[in-house]
């Protein structure tokens, strides 16, 4: 249908729980847009990831309905799966909780690729590299 | 009454999964973000007793301090403020009201249906464009109002969205609806209104694609198209209209800028088609069409 978008509004949530209190509810109320069945239909698309955060971008249009995708898990999730590790360092500065690889590095950047505003895989893997020592993981060479 | 803190982050793209971690850190509950400009704008939200000012000072620091570590050459712009919780569950509902469009009366799922002559179209609104609140959805279900030979006939709807356009055709007397998008919610959700409005899977079928996906299922040419996308897209969808028609047939287009008819109308007529009709609202217009004789 004729579809302008007015809004583009990107959620980083849990995948099968969104329900209406913040985020959702701020974020997607000020545009009308129906939360309950944003709700419902995001926590159906992505009932099988229960336990992931898994972002979702929406489009609202100018007749306040709305659409979505789903979008690449953030950057410190796939971090935290790669260097097995539950919970990254609060003080990353002098706390290192782990590492990984290059290579590994280099898969979650072209992974990532897609919802990285960069040029190429070498500045998407620098971006992830800055993410990775935020959270007091190391990037072995 | 009680208050949430918002807290507000401006920084470029590429901070924006570390400022997402940091909020991790502290028992966030997600993010929200929208491009503002050159930046992301990035929000979250924690209950007014999880922190004093003080210790959201120290959160913000640690933002600055995430952004330095990273090399972004920006510094972000972190601002925190209290507002009151609101019962958001329900709150976007006063956006919406029972709406008058041609024969029809769009009327909320969650509000009583009015007392009222016009027909009542119950819609749960928003999984789908399509809830009677633009112009060309209100140009489409007018044109249906007037059409003559929708009671008994089969139509496809194509681009069917919230299933608006297939259920009015239903409540005015059409037969069988085959409604198609290319969306997967739309699917739902049509699904999801043509049961608010009592209709069967037998009335309205509904499958994911496009025309393409009723050349291949349709055993009978239908007797009516609609239509409500863009005109970019109606003009690539005109030249296969003879495949699911007969020479009777009727269309009613919409989604389309008067600007634009002159070119869909080209189209049309050098694929056997003449416009018959033309109604207009605001920058839109909707199309009556009908094959051509020959």
């Amino acid at each position: 249908m004729a579809k302008k978008v007015v809004a583009l509004i990107k959620l980083a949530i849990p995948a099968g729980k969104a329900n209406p209190a913040p985020p959702i509810g701020p974020a997607l109320g000020q545009h009308g847009v129906n939360i309950m069945a944003f709700c419902k239909d995001y926590n159906a698309r992505t009932a099988e990831k229960v336990g992931l955060i898994v972002p979702v971008e929406i489009s609202v249009f100018e007749d306040r309905s709305f659409t979505f995708v789903l979008k690449t898990p953030p950057a410190s999730v796939l971090i935290k799966k790669a260097a097995g590790i539950e919970k990254g360092s609060g003080e990353p500065r002098s706390v290192k909780v782990g590492s990984i690889t290059r290579d590994q590095l280099r898969e979650i950047a072209e992974t990532k690729m897609p919802d990285l505003n960069a040029n190429d895989v070498d500045a998407a893997m620098n971006i992830i590299a800055g993410t990775a020592r935020n959270m007091g993981v190391t990037v072995a060479d | 009454m009680a208050h949430w803190w918002e807290i507000q982050v401006r920084c470029p793209l590429a901070l924006e999964d570390s400022v997402y971690w940091r909020f991790e850190t502290v028992d966030g509950r997600g993010t929200v973000s929208q491009q503002q400009g050159e930046n992301r704008l990035i929000r979250s939200y924690f209950p007014q007793a999880q922190f004093v000012p003080s210790e959201l000072a120290e959160l913000a620091e640690q933002i600055q301090a995430d952004a330095r570590r990273a090399d972004i050459p920006t510094k972000p712009q972190i601002d925190w403020q209290l507002i009151p919780e609101e019962d958001w569950a329900h709150s976007w509902k006063s956006h919406w009201q029972p709406q008058p469009i041609g024969r029809f009366m769009v009327n909320p799922a969650w509000l009583s249906p009015p007392a009222t002559e016009q027909i009542v179209l119950q819609l749960d609104p928003g999984s789908a464009f399509g809830t009677g609140a633009h112009a060309t959805t209100q140009l489409c279900l007018e044109g249906l109002s007037l059409q003559p030979g929708v009671k008994g006939a089969t139509l496809a709807d194509i681009g069917c969205g919230s299933g608006i356009l297939s259920i009015g055709a239903v409540l005015l007397g059409a037969s069988q609806i085959h409604s198609v998008d290319v969306d997967p919610l739309a699917i739902t959700a049509t699904r999801r209104n043509s049961e608010l409005n009592g209709l069967t899977e037998a009335q309205i079928t509904v499958a994911q694609g496009s025309i393409e996906q009723l050349i291949k299922t349709l055993e009978q040419p239908v007797d009516g198209i609609l239509c409500n996308i863009l005109a970019e897209v109606i003009i690539q969808l005109i030249p296969q209209f003879n495949r699911i028609t007969h020479p009777d047939s009727w269309g009613l287009l919409s989604g389309i800028l008067g600007a634009q008819a002159a070119n869909v109308t080209r189209v049309l007529v050098a694929n056997g088609w003449q416009v018959t009709g033309s109604r207009s609202q605001a920058e839109w217009c909707c199309l009556a069409i009908s094959r051509t004789v020959l």
